[in-house]
């Protein structure tokens, strides 16, 4: 098996992140609902399932997603948020690799698992929330007013950020499940899976 | 140049890529924090100037007006307002004056660039094609997907069922009619992408040249060292509000 990226490979990166990030954004417009900011990544999680899993349908080597996590974690940045994204995408994305990897690219479990880690990336754009907190606090209640701040105050903990990081993890098990269930029904019906 | 390469109407503004990418990066600090206008004037020009110089006064002139619209209710009108009024005030100054700078210039380099320059200038300095090619491919179709979206809200209008509270009852069905066509399209696109890059050569080994050269000329300098000293006075500014908390 040839081990290097060809152009094809290198497209198909391109191509799905444009979907990722525009799904993400869509549903990123949500967090000014204060709330709703902190439910954003397992949101996120529910919905990437079917096109990640589309994704890997033409994902047979190595790099492919970890190149993938690094173009989203730029993107991520370029957008305003802040460069801890890169670092974040670009690790989960590597670690899911390496479980891709280890079921040869083809088992459905690996993929699955694979899936809940690559978007717990995405927890790189609230991590700087959760350790920068009392400077986002006061810069927050400056730019989103105090109503804003006194509604999430009182969720932004250490023990919120586990929980967080946990059910993202699942969901996006669960919609990685998903995912394979529409890939049946559409998909390869079109024979494009 | 009898190649049909000079129907791309050459301005006199005409700036790399690469001063592009340092732009968006510059302007990507300011969404951080809220700074006087005094302190972030400088790189609240740039986008309109680049905007401005380029076939989009337009665009430059409105956004030059919703920013100060947006200045102006933070400044003047937030301090007396209560309630939701003052929330949603709060909500689209803020969003706006934060925001507006960095959409706008991620505007201007996705509509000025063509995909041949940008990798031309990349390839020029150096940077692996393994990051160049997603990436372009990434600024090309974004615009695509945008079209896309709109089309299939017509195509599911015309059997009845567009973005109305009637659909949204059941959001798991909108998520699939949306879904399934742009993935189905993408597969496409990605194939026909392939098939291009394929005959324009850039699966093969050897060094490709290129047409368009990518170089710095004076504009380029200029707006760089502009874009620095509007950088070095925000950067002052934070660091000292920093240093005294």
């Amino acid at each position: 098996m040839n081990e290097r990226l060809n152009v094809k490979d290198l497209i198909t990166v391109g191509i799905f992140s444009v979907i990722l990030i525009v799904l993400i954004f869509i549903f990123g417009m949500l967090g000014y609902i204060p709330i709703l900011m902190l439910t954003l990544p397992i949101l996120a999680a529910l919905i990437c399932g079917i096109p990640y899993m589309l994704f890997l349908t033409r994902v047979n080597k190595f790099g492919m997603v970890t190149l993938m996590g690094l173009i989203l974690g730029i993107v991520m940045f370029l957008s305003g948020h802040t460069w801890v994204p890169i670092l974040v995408f670009t690790l989960c994305a590597f670690v899911a690799d390496c479980i891709l990897k280890m079921g040869n690219y083809s088992s459905l479990k690996n993929s699955i698992i694979s899936h809940g880690v690559f978007i717990l990336g995405i927890m790189g754009n609230m991590l700087p929330f959760f350790i920068l907190r009392d400077y986002y606090m006061s810069s927050m209640k400056a730019s989103m007013g105090a109503g804003y701040v006194n509604t999430i105050a009182p969720f932004l903990t250490n023990e919120t950020l586990i929980v967080l990081c946990i059910l993202t993890v699942i969901c996006g098990m669960i919609s990685a499940y998903i995912g394979k269930i529409v890939l049946k029904k559409h998909f390869e019906k079109a024979g494009i899976a | 140049m009898e190649l049909g390469l000079n129907n791309n109407q050459k301005t006199f503004f005409n700036l790399d890529p690469r001063t592009k990418i340092f732009l968006l990066v510059i302007l990507s600090f300011m969404v951080f924090n809220d700074a006087p206008l005094y302190i972030s004037g400088i790189l609240v020009l740039i986008p309109f100037i680049c905007l401005f110089c380029s076939n989009h006064k337009k665009t430059a002139i409105i956004y030059i007006l919703v920013y100060v619209l947006a200045k102006y209710i933070q400044i003047c009108l937030l301090p007396t307002a209560t309630g939701l009024v003052s929330f949603i005030l709060i909500a689209f100054s803020y969003t706006s004056s934060r925001m507006l700078p960095i959409i706008l210039m991620g505007y201007y380099t996705l509509v000025s660039t063509k995909v041949s320059e940008f990798i031309a200038s990349m390839e020029r300095s150096g940077v692996p094609k393994d990051i160049t090619i997603p990436v372009s491919v990434v600024f090309r179709y974004i615009p695509s997907v945008y079209e896309e979206i709109k089309s299939i809200t017509n195509a599911m209008k015309m059997r009845g069922f567009g973005l109305n509270f009637k659909s949204l009852r059941n959001p798991l069905k909108m998520v699939e009619f949306y879904m399934i066509p742009i993935l189905i399209s993408a597969v496409k696109t990605s194939d026909d992408l392939s098939a291009a890059s394929l005959t324009r050569g850039f699966s093969s080994p050897k060094k490709r040249t290129h047409l368009v050269d990518a170089k710095f000329n004076i504009f380029d300098y200029l707006v760089i060292i502009v874009s620095l000293f509007g950088f070095g006075i925000y950067a002052f500014y934070f660091l000292r509000s920093v240093l005294s908390i």
